[in-house]
């Protein structure tokens, strides 16, 4: 793992569960896996609290286990998966954007507890739900059930593996750790449950005595008397599933960036591929480089309702995507109309060099992205060749090309003209790689996230005063609001925070606002390089 | 080689027109420095994406950010006391609900091993004692208990026995506190903790304040 990543790693972990566990977590990122003593002697934390932070840690899936001979337990972080955790805004809205705020809630709730029982979720979420509703409505348990049960079908929650249930035939002792096991069709299999039940509404007297510490603090989990029916079947998030319909997102909308911008009928290149996609969801798995060939007549049929275009009008268009320089759609055959494959590979290429290419313009200027799509297209340029095609004097497109090349954009290549090497008698040929400048680029992006988390510390600390004084402010102010004071006294202790004062926080929040946007779309590019790189080593 | 010296004059070893400059043309300046930590950028960067979508993302993270420090997954390092304690600090302590993992998806030397009877804030503060008298006493006591055995003080060195045999599991055993807390809970802290106000620590392992004086009075001691 590079030092950008575990930096980054070391924030997350930091930020979502404290200091002790990101001590541990980071400790196994950089080591590779260890046994359990190794790490509390490495760390130099105490064995208590090393047993705590891994329990943390395997339940959210960041760290594995497994035991080796000897009956030594050893003990491997996922860096990939700690890194996941800048993404969970994104899934959350989108589980919002496909299932509405059930479906929102229950991805919300299976992220932040990383794994529950069907029967823990569809409580908590009702709950939720009830409390934002109006008085005397609650969620009923069915809806939820029902929601949870479109999400496992379309593969967006999945079942964790879990401890097969052995005969007790052996006599041994029990094993050091329990072998998890799950078999495919299993995976995604709901429980027969009936849950019968509303949402509760967290009465108001609660809030009264929110100070003190209530008596008997209902323990997670054992809340309720009665035994669980589906004990030990625990669910996961499918992030995988998640990356699949970004990552169709992302290619629907790069197709009607190109295509639909002229056309009359509104995007329907777009919905053509779209449908294509989803026709292909299930059956084709995420990394293949190409969908399974599609006729134009499934195409047809397969269509949104209410999307009246004729047969020919399909047709047209399907071979107008075929033929694209884009080559987004490939035709693989004649039969049933024309069968029609998405070269998924390809297209996850296009994006990577469209991310490199603007890169390249943003940081570089227009002319610069000139010639770097024009090493792109012509593969290998010398360095007179490339002046004469950009058209670009000689001085500037020298000066050009060796600041891109001391941002690792683009490459030199050498082709010897004699067998000793000879400088003099070598060609240097420009060139652009696009897998290790899209490894440069992802690099960077990791480093720009590390920043970015760090000044938005840095800022909330310098502040970190008037926060906690509009914080005291506001919790006076509710506790006074409850207990019935007057207006004007309401307004002497909102007085308490001075104009200047309120500026401040003011840009503070705004700063923060920037920051957080800032990483959610640096976030969006590590997505498109990520998927890029790991289609391109699949296939080699 | 001598021969390569070029004789006093300047020469490249290949081309200099195919890397681009000129013959007799003036280089660039050689750069001695690392590039400064925030450079100028000619260019500036473009404006955030904004839109529904994007708001809604935002406001989730920040309200994920807080809802996490407020899960039980959110394990907090111990704080130093404050100076002064604030009034509204009151009104926004955060009482976490426990959190217990299913013991039957991990390892098993993950689970605490509580052999003791008592579970909670005594046996925590029992492991505590029993962690401070550890390692760093035994040869100290080692050490008091020559000496006291010299003097020929039976019922402190019963004491310094008990503790050095706790010391002694507790090094025997490396880290299993919880041995160690079974140990000690043969001691007499606890019995000693609910009789009197005085902190245990008042009384120094040399100290024969106490033993001395029980041989020869009946009454109360001062």
């Amino acid at each position: 793992m590079t030092q950008a990543e575990i930096k980054l790693c070391s924030l997350l972990l930091q930020e979502h569960f404290g200091e002790i566990v990101e001590k541990i977590g980071v400790h196994l990122i950089r080591t590779g896996s260890q046994p359990l003593r190794v790490i509390a002697h490495d760390t130099g934390t105490s064995l208590d609290q090393v047993k705590k932070a891994l329990c943390v840690l395997i339940q959210h899936n960041l760290v594995i286990y497994q035991v080796h001979k000897r009956g030594v337990v050893e003990y491997e972080a996922q860096c990939s998966r700690v890194l996941r955790m800048l993404r969970y805004p994104r899934y959350i809205y989108t589980a919002k954007t496909l299932y509405s705020d059930t479906g929102e809630l229950i991805v919300e709730e299976l992220l932040l507890n990383g794994k529950m029982t069907m029967s823990a979720v569809v409580k908590k979420v009702a709950d939720r739900l009830t409390e934002t509703m109006e008085d005397g409505k609650t969620m009923d348990y069915a809806e939820v059930s029902n929601t949870f049960v479109r999400l496992a079908d379309t593969h967006f929650v999945q079942r964790c593996p879990w401890v097969p249930a052995t005969e007790n035939s052996d006599p041994g002792p029990p094993p050091p750790a329990p072998i998890l096991v799950i078999s495919e069709k299993d995976m995604y299999l709901v429980p027969k449950l009936s849950l019968i039940g509303k949402g509760k509404r967290r009465r108001s007297s609660d809030e009264d005595a929110a100070g003190e510490p209530k008596a008997k603090r209902p323990k997670y989990g054992t809340d309720n008397k009665e035994p669980i029916p589906d004990d030990g079947i625990y669910w996961q998030a499918n992030l995988d599933r998640f990356h699949q319909h970004f990552r169709d997102q992302a290619i629907v909308s790069a197709v009607a960036n190109r295509m639909d911008q002229f056309t009359f009928q509104t995007q329907t290149s777009s919905e053509v591929v779209r449908t294509m996609l989803r026709m292909s969801e299930i059956t084709t798995p995420s990394t293949d480089p190409f969908t399974q060939p599609l006729s134009s007549n499934e195409i047809f049929r397969s269509l949104p309702v209410g999307y009246n275009i004729s047969k020919q009008v399909l047709d047209q268009y399907l071979t107008l995507l075929a033929d694209d320089p884009l080559e987004f759609v490939g035709k693989s055959g004649d039969s049933g109309g024309g069968m029609y494959v998405i070269n998924l590979h390809k297209a996850l290429g296009s994006l990577a060099t469209a991310t490199l290419e603007s890169v390249v313009q943003e940081r570089f200027g227009s002319r610069c992205a000139r010639i770097f799509r024009l090493v792109l297209q012509k593969k290998h340029l010398e360095q007179k060749q490339v002046e004469d095609f950009a058209m670009i004097p000689a001085k500037e497109a020298k000066d050009m090309l060796y600041k891109m090349l001391s941002g690792n954009f683009i490459s030199l290549q050498e082709i010897p003209k004699t067998p000793d090497h000879a400088p003099s008698r070598t060609f240097y040929l420009y060139t652009v790689n696009i897998l290790s400048a899209a490894r440069m680029l992802l690099h960077r992006c990791y480093k720009s996230i590390a920043n970015l988390i760090e000044r938005r510390q840095f800022e909330t600390k310098e502040n970190k005063r008037l926060l906690e004084k509009s914080q005291r402010v506001e919790a006076i102010i509710a506790s006074m609001q409850a207990t019935g004071a007057e207006e004007v006294q309401l307004q002497e202790i909102e007085e308490m925070i001075t104009a200047p004062e309120r500026q401040q926080l003011e840009t503070l929040k705004r700063n923060v606002n920037k920051l957080d946007a800032s990483e959610i779309q640096v976030d969006e590019t590590i997505f498109l390089l990520e998927s890029y790189i790991e289609s391109t080593m699949k296939r080699q | 080689m001598a021969g390569s010296q070029g004789r006093g004059r300047a020469a490249y070893t290949f081309n200099i027109e195919a890397v681009g400059f000129g013959r007799g043309e003036k280089l660039p300046d050689v750069v001695l420095k690392p590039p400064p930590l925030f450079p100028d950028t000619d260019y500036k960067p473009v404006p955030l994406k904004a839109g529904e979508g994007e708001d809604y993302m935002l406001a989730l993270k920040q309200e994920l950010r807080e809802t996490m420090k407020r899960m039980p997954y959110y394990i907090e390092t111990p704080e130093e006391k404050q100076d002064i304690e604030r009034y509204s600090k009151r009104y926004m302590k955060v009482y976490k609900e426990e959190w217990i993992p299913d013991w039957r998806r991990l390892p098993r030397e993950m689970m605490p091993r509580k052999k003791c009877k008592k579970a909670g804030p005594k046996s925590e503060k029992v492991k505590d004692m029993g962690k401070g008298a550890s390692l760093t006493n035994t040869a100290d006591v080692l050490k008091k208990i020559e000496e006291l055995e010299k003097r020929g003080d039976g019922e402190k060195s019963d004491e310094e026995n008990e503790e050095k045999e706790g010391g002694k599991e507790k090094s025997q055993e490396g880290d299993e506190e919880d041995d160690a807390a079974a140990e000690q809970e043969e001691y007499d802290e606890e019995e000693q903790e609910e009789e009197n106000d005085y902190i245990n620590s008042y009384f120094e392992d040399g100290d024969d304040f106490g033993a001395d004086s029980d041989d020869n009075m009946d009454e109360a001691t001062y």
